[in-house]
């Protein structure tokens, strides 16, 4: 007989008019890696922050082994053993790595000393024993992304938590990072904690879980031992039967089409004659804020209909090419050609792609008000504004009751899709997408990513594609560049494979083998 | 619902701060019932208290709690309305006095244009501070402040001090450069309907512009702003803060024209301060400012009567005033995280 380690049931929590969770139910053993799958605003997030003492629920019990509980914060979490790892990073800029780390602990007895050696000595055995090697020295904001989810995950084991909770751990690591985390996961496992693991990979769930819980629209459809079950199962519990044959491709294609409809053959057959090449970044080099190269003499043409596609690993400086290509940087050497209309799909979708405070319609405004069909005058017709801003609810399915909502009550894919939708429903001379399908659902990626490719094919613009995603990547591009070090290089098409590519992002060259 | 939300923490800050003030006046051996009555009798109990005293106060209050309502829309903390005010009353009884002989439609314009220009240039200092150099604009517009305040005192001692060089005050502007009074018999002049035109314009220029837009996303998210690439922030932030400052500074010249006639040492007992709670209090709403400046204002012209007879220090409003403030901002919070 297996031990309970923590059980939730009933679980129902609603924020604002939204009903995040709805009767959920989740059980976690000893000793298991317990995948949580669902589409984007399931309430997978919901649930871990309730398991986190993040929030608390309306409505439902917490059970933590074997006995009641009521989590009233954070710290009641951890003190029952309970290490979250957040989707978001919660480091501190400004601090080094060692004094993240110190934040929030407390030594028996010494409640008004730091202890800065101890947590070093601490944090630098148990680096040793998983592997998550960081430096301790640097200051946050000088570190990569995979970097920052290192020290999340050390900072929660420095806790010594029985049961590690980790949201979407996966999404900003390289291939090889991923399977040192598994690793370390699953070490962790066989030490008899256990390990609660929300990725939106399915193939990601599949390698490593030892059980799954789905849950749809707030309710747990399935907990099952992954053993039973396969790709197919899983799919249709996530989607739901009824939902299913809705989201047939097709049937998908055949909607979204007024968006791109009237007028885009003509749209693409404009710019096709206007020119071929969309932008042109000859000789560009951008220098970062202590004085460093960030960019180094790219050269690049964007052709109009061709999805070009920019791999590498995380802070390599795509953040600054982006900028760039998008016309939101305007210090740099060299000559940049680009259109003036350029639609963007910003990395860090709660800061810089939507107002929080906005609802969806004027979050729409945000990127459209200066389009003269949205304007009279000095005055903004909000009417036609608000057709859109419909149109894209509906086409782009971002749940929410109506457009009134304001873009903070919506979940992390519901928010990235708003963005996505925004940015498509233009039809852009370029569009430039900074992992557009991060945080997404497999249904919400297949139908972003093709509508990247239609919007490139169909409405003959030019879309560069940056992704740490490797297979988004090799799936989308017609050419793929890598950048390292900010320097981009061509990949030869005869090294469009996961194996050519990847090595030429941790800096083996073209011509080698 | 959002509206309902806002109006819900005006109406909770309003009753908690009524308590408060209740209980502080009965501590300090008064008979907060008695005090009460005197303020409702002094503020809204008649005709008179009204028009020539309620609606005379809030003019100013109405006035600069846009002027601060629009400034934090754009997200720019203008704590500085007080000296904008200044400026801008220095300004007018400036020209008020220097073109005394220009007729009446010449000169009343002209005045008003001198006291918006005033408040803007005041207003410049701590904004080309930011969006030049970076600096944040709270302490700038305090310190801004003293310096007009101060401004003004020098200027009633020395360069416009009156004819006789006697009395800390300038000369009184002529009959040509006052505002008319509006019902014959009170002191209710044309400044109040100015002061719901600037409402007005501001509420549909907010709502309604596609510059409007502009200020509200610069103020709801500095960095969504920048990256949508269709705004230049900077040039809304410095537009936005400038016209917050003109309006301050109206609020100055509007006083000038509309009650004293003088520029004098210590012209405001701080309105451009109250005026951070007649704005917060109305949620930073145009429209909303209207009926919180005229509650202040009745508060303010209560006062005086409170004084009078139940003998309650008239500068107790002040921390009725502060109070509302954080109640307010304490509500705010507090409705987000049940929203959240």
């Amino acid at each position: 007989m297996t031990e309970v380690l923590a059980r939730l049931d009933g679980i129902v929590r609603h924020f604002g008019h939204v009903k995040a969770l709805d009767g959920a139910t989740l059980e976690i053993h000893a000793g298991e890696v317990h995948g949580i799958l669902g589409e984007n605003g399931a309430g997978k997030t919901t649930l871990l922050n309730i398991l986190g003492g993040i929030i608390r629920p309306d409505v439902g019990s917490l059970e933590m082994g074997g006995t009641p509980v009521r989590l009233q914060s954070a710290r009641a979490a951890w003190e029952m053993g309970v290490g979250l790892v957040h989707q978001h990073f919660t480091l501190v800029p400004g601090l080094s790595v060692l004094e993240n780390l110190a934040l929030g602990r407390r030594h028996e007895g010494r409640r008004w000393t730091l202890r800065l050696e101890e947590i070093r000595q601490e944090a630098y055995r148990l680096g040793r024993l998983t592997g998550l090697n960081v430096p301790f020295e640097a200051s946050i904001e000088e570190l990569g992304v995979g970097d920052r989810q290192r020290i999340e995950i050390l900072k929660a084991l420095l806790r010594d938590p029985q049961l590690l909770v980790l949201d979407e751990p996966t999404a900003v690591l390289a291939p090889a990072e991923i399977e040192q985390l598994f690793g370390l996961l699953r070490t962790l496992a066989n030490e008899g904690r256990a390990v609660v693991l929300v990725a939106h990979k399915l193939d990601e769930i599949l390698s490593i879980a030892d059980r799954v819980t789905v849950l749809r629209d707030g309710r747990t459809v399935m907990t099952a031992a992954l053993a039973d079950l396969d790709a197919a199962v899983l799919t249709e519990a996530m989607v739901g039967p009824s939902s299913r044959e809705e989201e047939e491709p097709e049937a998908r294609v055949r909607e979204v089409s007024s968006l791109f409809g009237q007028g885009t053959e003509r749209l693409a057959r404009d710019r096709a004659l206007a020119a071929r090449v969309v932008a042109s970044l000859n000789g560009i080099s951008v220098y970062g804020p202590r004085g460093e190269l960030v960019l180094q003499d790219v050269q690049l043409e964007v052709m109009s209909g061709e999805v070009i596609g920019v791999a590498g690993v995380e802070g390599n400086g795509q953040r600054d090419l982006a900028l760039l290509l998008s016309g939101r940087r305007d210090v740099y050497v060299g000559n940049l050609e680009i259109p003036d209309d350029v639609g963007f799909i910003p990395q860090d979708r709660n800061l810089e792609g939507l107002a929080a405070d906005f609802d969806l319609t004027e979050n729409v405004a945000l990127a459209v008000h200066r389009d003269p069909e949205f304007r009279w005058g000095p005055l903004l017709r909000w009417d036609v504004i608000k057709e859109r801003a419909k149109e894209i609810r509906s086409r782009f399915k971002v749940r929410s009751s109506d457009t009134r909502v304001l873009a903070r009550e919506l979940s992390g894919g519901n928010q990235q899709r708003l963005v996505v939708g925004r940015e498509l429903s233009r039809l852009p001379r370029l569009l430039i997408a900074e992992n557009p399908t991060r945080g997404l659902d497999l249904t919400a990626t297949a139908f972003v990513r093709g509508e990247l490719k239609r919007l490139a094919r169909e409405a003959a613009a030019g879309v560069v594609l940056i992704s740490t995603d490797l297979d988004e990547v090799l799936e989308l591009a017609d050419r793929i560049f890598v950048i390292l070090r900010g320097r981009l290089t061509l990949v030869p098409s005869v090294r469009h494979s996961r194996a050519g590519v990847g090595a030429m992002m941790l800096g083996g060259g073209p011509e080698v083998g | 619902m959002r509206r309902f939300g806002q109006l819900g923490v005006a109406v909770v800050a309003l009753l908690a701060t009524g308590i408060i003030a209740a209980g502080s006046l009965w501590l300090g051996g008064y008979d907060p019932l008695v005090a009460g009555r005197a303020m409702l009798q002094g503020s809204f109990g008649s005709g008179t208290a009204i028009l020539s005293v309620t609606m005379v106060r809030a003019v100013p209050l109405i006035v600069t709690g846009l002027a601060v309502a629009l400034a934090f829309r754009a997200g720019v903390w203008n704590i500085g309305a007080e000296g904008q005010l200044y400026a801008g009353a220095i300004a007018a009884a400036w020209v008020g006095l220097s073109w005394g002989s220009a007729p009446r439609w010449v000169l009343t314009p002209a005045v008003l244009l001198a006291a918006f220009l005033g408040g803007a240039l005041w207003a410049a200092i701590p904004a080309l501070m930011k969006v030049r150099l970076g600096i944040g604009e709270v302490i700038p517009t305090i310190l801004m402040n003293f310096v007009g305040i101060y401004l003004a005192a020098f200027m009633v001692h020395g360069p416009l001090q009156e004819a006789r060089g006697v009395f800390p005050q300038t000369d009184p502007i002529t009959d040509a450069a006052r505002l008319p009074v509006l019902v014959e018999g009170t002191r209710l002049h044309l400044g109040f309907p100015i002061a719901l035109l600037i409402g007005a314009m501001l509420w549909a220029g907010l709502r309604w512009t596609h510059f409007g837009f502009q200020v509200r996303s610069v103020g709801a998210s500095p960095e969504a702003a920048r990256v949508s690439g269709m705004i230049e922030s900077k040039r809304v932030l410095l537009v936005a803060f400038l016209t917050s400052g003109a309006i301050a500074g109206l609020a100055g010249g509007i006083e000038i024209t509309g009650v004293t006639f003088a520029l004098y040492e210590g012209l405001s007992p701080g309105w451009g301060y109250t005026a951070i709670a007649v704005a917060l209090l109305a949620g930073l709403h145009p429209a909303w400012v209207i009926f919180t400046g005229l509650l202040l204002g009745g508060l303010e012209a209560g006062a005086g009567a409170m004084q009078r007879e139940a003998g309650v220090p008239a500068a107790w409003v002040s921390a009725v005033e502060a109070l509302v403030i954080l109640f307010v901002l304490a509500g705010d919070q507090i409705r987000r995280r049940f929203h959240a």
